[in-house]
């Protein structure tokens, strides 16, 4: 089954916001954006704008009814600025007008007076001067002061890694529509219906259940419509609400690059120690997190990146502290992987170090560190059913390892101005919110009385494919053909205090309660089927290929007669369902705990080709033996394994966000900033699925797909930098990523 | 009551229908100027003349023969969905650099927001609309569908027009023409793989 949504798309009939006809009466919303990353604003005067051509209205904080407050985890960031700006792109005002081209030409005619105050762009000056967005968090088990005097080799160093640009396609959108009395009606780009829903409520001070925010589906997404959906969908309602009309905001993508967050930052100092048998005995670390200029998600990417300290390895002794720094950036949010690839690149580092300075092999320490089924994570957490060392062994037997070293090694020699470079990358990645409560979702299920179905649950269609595995889920329990299956859009009005589509977890939480919805309904089925074909025993009965079976024998009744019959008999025929992922907890007062459901396993193999002259690099080869569980939609997870793969090489390589000091970006647009097109497909891609691996909290088995493969990506920087090596032996570098062409020219050259 | 009952009975698609059928034998969908004048006299859902902007310019898109007046600034990709409600054709980037707003004038890939609608007068543009025959989904389009070359769904279009360009030059290209004719088209999803095999594919499915 293809997702219900391909058809469409290649037909360019898909609706997206910025598709969808409006009444002739719309406004268009254009937003005025802060010129100076810090300075107290003076006066916004709006005087001018507001005589200009086919302007209905300019708002600013002062024509906000509820709370100016939008923060989710801390109360830090308002929706229009009030008397200080703390970051270039901060919304300052809005324009509504007849046309988009008035709005944006009025706003500019808006005049805004500042006072320029100091500008700090990065963490570690930050932390420096008490600019934090929390307390720093500490992650300890063992006892590492004690542990360092059991090692052979103890090594320190630095690490630096990027920011990243989501670069969804489709960019920060929403209409929002006045409906009677003071209701709303919100079409976002979000893949947080809720929090939009209650950013509004809070912002115009109306009841939540007066707003019904509904989302059909996204045009990429990656983490940057998590949180930060929410401020234009705001903005919109706001317009929306004071004006009563019908408020369209589309960012155009110079602003929406200018003014929404990225991945983070991070700058971090490592300490570790090791065996002469490349065991790990300890490792420290402390992680300068770049948050930007309030809170957003900051708080849990930061917690998510101590999660992850350890990667795949069991490493008895660790201290790990996380500060969040707050600068003068654009507020830094979710992005595909949410802090751990930040520290799955760091625990690399550390490794690769090691392994240059203590002469043993790196791919050594790797795979005699990978974590075992009884070990404990750094968390408390023990590890069961660890598939670390399996899909290791199982990428060394498909692969193999060393006839792909000893084909690059010859290459080498063979070759002067060309190197190649191998690494190989495993991953562990841990599912579930960390923020325990948030598991939890619900799911709709109607069966209609001409036996077909709707569903409604809280998963948003980004692209990665839910709404078919979800599918998927309702075709194979009631056996019928999934053209009676339709997937709704995502609304508030039906299905209410969700979650976000995130953490990897849409098709686990949502297909879970679909699951639950459906055994509901298929069990007032079966007792109605018993019914109609006296049989006593409804155990008996079974469904398959849309009939009716009874002790295996199939039966006259058909899925559609038998719903038009329970109808007559006045039998249910929807299910509302709650699922909340069992046995998870955390406690934050000691950071132990057990937050994951499960982890998600692979191992990449990673070859690529330098040209030593021109710095610039290919992707020979990456092969992937990835741990999916029992895979929902094995073409969906392909592509997510890939897609996850080729967006984390463009973190580790070609990505590279720059700013000013004075904290403007300079990698603005996409001729400045270069994410992977199809020329950076690796020439041999392959992907494996992990065989016999089991999972008892996902749906049909299966497990979550959406970030582990990311991580993959950070393979390919030490690749590079393995081909680096063999060009120029006495190579000295720091870690730090993105290692762009122009870095490892830098490196070999200079 | 002539004109009302056919205004309800011919649909959009019906009228592509009609055009593809003018071509039969092809596989491409765009009939000869002269078929798609003829047919567009009698397409009641033509756009009137008065639309905003003081220049008038001429243009055929899918088949169909619109006059419209326009802005010395409105780009094509305005026209087309802000005028003629051609909504598959994206606007992403508007500067040039990413293909998701592609579409075919003249057998070449073109930026629809890096053309004046201006520059259009006169010309015959193919966006993704254009690609079906009745509900007849194109070779590329199926390919698309076939290899699973897409994820989101936001740059499809552009690719399946910048593929679509690429096979009326050169119907049997090699890896590398594929990657050069695709390089200008960003998916964020990062569907390359897939693009790549879909790309390969639609060539195939031609050729059979």
């Amino acid at each position: 089954m293809n997702n219900p949504d391909v058809n469409k798309h290649v037909r360019g009939e898909s609706i997206f916001i910025d598709d969808i006809s409006l009444p002739a009466e719309t406004l268009h919303c254009a937003v005025l954006d802060s010129a100076f990353a810090h300075a107290g604003l003076v006066s916004i005067n709006t005087n001018r704008a507001e005589k200009m051509n086919g302007v209905i209205a300019v708002l600013t904080s002062k024509d906000i009814p509820g709370e100016n407050q939008i923060g989710g985890i801390i109360q830090d960031e308002t929706l229009l600025a009030v008397d200080e700006v703390k970051y270039i792109g901060e919304p300052l005002a809005i324009v509504l007008a007849d046309s988009i081209t008035n709005a944006r030409k009025a706003a500019a005619y808006i005049d805004v007076e500042y006072k320029k105050l100091p500008v700090i762009t990065d963490a570690r000056e930050a932390c420096k001067n008490g600019s934090l967005i929390q307390q720093p968090t500490i992650f300890e088990s063992g006892d590492i002061d004690k542990a360092w005097g059991e090692c052979d080799f103890v090594y320190e160093g630095r690490v630096e890694t990027g920011g990243q640009e989501h670069l969804y396609l489709e960019t920060q959108c929403a209409v929002a529509y006045p409906k009677e009395e003071d209701k709303l009606l919100v079409l976002s780009s979000t893949q947080h219906p809720t929090a939009v829903q209650r950013a509004i409520s809070r912002v115009l001070g109306i009841p939540m259940s007066n707003i019904e925010v509904d989302v059909l589906r996204l045009g990429g997404a990656f983490g940057g419509k998590e949180d930060q959906a929410t401020h234009w969908a705001v903005l919109s309602a706001l317009g929306a609400h004071i004006t009563r009309k019908p408020v369209k905001l589309v960012l155009p993508r110079y602003q929406d690059i200018r003014v929404t967050g990225k991945r983070h930052p991070y700058s971090s100092d490592y300490k570790i120690g090791l065996k002469k048998n490349g065991k790990i005995i300890a490792f420290e670390v402390i992680y300068y997190q770049n948050a930007g200029a309030c809170a957003d998600l900051s708080p849990a990417v930061l917690e998510r990146t101590l999660f992850h300290v350890t990667n795949s390895y069991f490493i008895p002794n660790v201290r790990a502290t996380g500060i969040s720094c707050k600068t003068n950036l654009v507020p830094n949010t979710a992005f595909r992987g949410f802090g751990g690839p930040q520290a799955m690149f760091v625990v690399e580092s550390a490794l690769h170090d090691a392994a240059e300075k203590s002469g043993i092999s790196y791919q050594t320490i790797q795979k005699s560190n990978l974590i075992k089924d009884g070990e404990l994570f750094h968390y408390g957490q023990t590890c069961e059913n660890s598939n670390a060392l399996k899909c290791w062994e199982e990428a060394e037997r498909l692969y193999d390892f060393i006839q792909i070293k000893k084909n690059v090694d010859e290459f080498n020699q063979k070759n002067k101005l060309v190197k190649k470079g191998f690494s190989i990358m495993p991953v562990c990645f841990g599912i579930s919110f960390t923020s325990s409560f948030l598991n939890q979702a619900s799911a709709l299920v109607h069966i209609y009385t001409d036996g077909s179905i709707g569903v409604s649950t809280a998963a948003v269609e980004m692209g990665q494919g839910v709404n078919t595995k979800i599918k998927t889920i309702v075709a194979e329990k009631f056996s019928v053909s999934s053209d009676r299956i339709k997937i709704e859009s995502t609304n508030t009005t039906r299905i209410a205090n969700s979650s976000a589509t995130a953490a990897s977890s849409g098709a686990d939480l949502n297909g879970n309660a679909v699951l639950l919805s459906c055994s509901n309904i298929l069990e007032r089925l079966k007792k109605s089927a018993a019914e109609e074909l006296v049989t006593e025993d409804k155990s008996e009965i079974e469904f398959a290929d849309e009939f009716v079976f009874v002790n295996g024998k199939k039966t006259e009744l058909t899925w559609t007669k038998l719903v038009q019959k329970s109808y007559m008999k006045r039998i249910n025929l929807s299910s509302h369902s709650f699922y909340a992922t069992p046995e998870i907890y955390f406690d934050r007062t000691i950071n132990k705990g057990r937050p994951f459901a499960y982890h998600v396993y692979g191992t990449a193999l990673i070859v690529v080709e330098l040209d030593c002259i021109l710095g610039r690099y290919k992707l020979d080869t990456v092969k992937i033996v990835h741990d999916f569980g029992k895979s929902l939609h094995p073409k969906v997870d392909i592509g997510q394994v890939e897609g996850g793969l080729l967006q984390g090489i463009g973190w580790m390589t070609m990505e590279e966000i720059i700013y000013s000091q004075e904290g403007r970006l300079l990698s603005n647009s996409l001729s400045t900033y270069k994410v992977p097109d199809i020329y950076f497909t690796p020439q041999n891609i392959e992907v494996n699925f992990l065989e016999e691996s089991i999972n008892k909290f996902g749906p049909f088995n299966s497990k979550a797909i959406g970030e582990p493969p990311l991580m993959y990506g950070i393979g390919v920087y030490f690749a590079i930098r393995n081909a680096m090596k063999a060009y120029k032996k006495n190579l000295v570098m720091d870690y730090s990523a993105p290692l762009t062409p122009e870095k490892v020219l830098m490196n070999l050259f200079m | 009551m002539k004109e009302e009952k056919e205004k309800k009975e011919i649909s959009r698609r019906e009228f592509l229908g009609k055009a593809g059928t003018g071509v039969a034998g092809s596989y491409f969908i765009l009939s000869s100027l002269k078929q798609a004048e003829a047919v567009a006299k009698e397409n009641p859902l033509q756009p009137p003349e008065t639309y905003f902007g003081n220049i008038q310019v001429q243009l055929t898109v899918n088949g169909v023969k619109h006059k419209v007046r326009v802005h010395t600034n409105t780009t094509l990709v305005e026209l087309l969905r802000d005028r003629l409600s051609l909504t598959g054709t994206k606007v992403v980037c508007n500067h040039g650099e990413c293909g998701g707003c592609t579409v075919v004038i003249d057998k070449k890939a073109v930026y629809s927001c890096q053309m004046l609608a201006l520059d259009a007068d006169g010309k015959d543009v193919t966006t993704i609309e254009g690609l079906l025959k009745g509900e007849e989904l194109h070779k590329v389009q199926q390919a698309f569908i076939d290899k699973d070359g897409l994820q989101c769904g936001f740059c499809t279009p552009g690719q399946i027009m910048s593929a679509y360009a690429l096979l009326l030059n050169n119907p049997d290209p090699s890896e590398e023409e594929i990657k050069t004719a695709m390089a200008g088209n960003i998916c964020r999803c990062s569907a390359y793989p897939k693009i790549k095999e879909s790309v390969a594919e639609a060539a195939r499915l031609l050729k059979a």
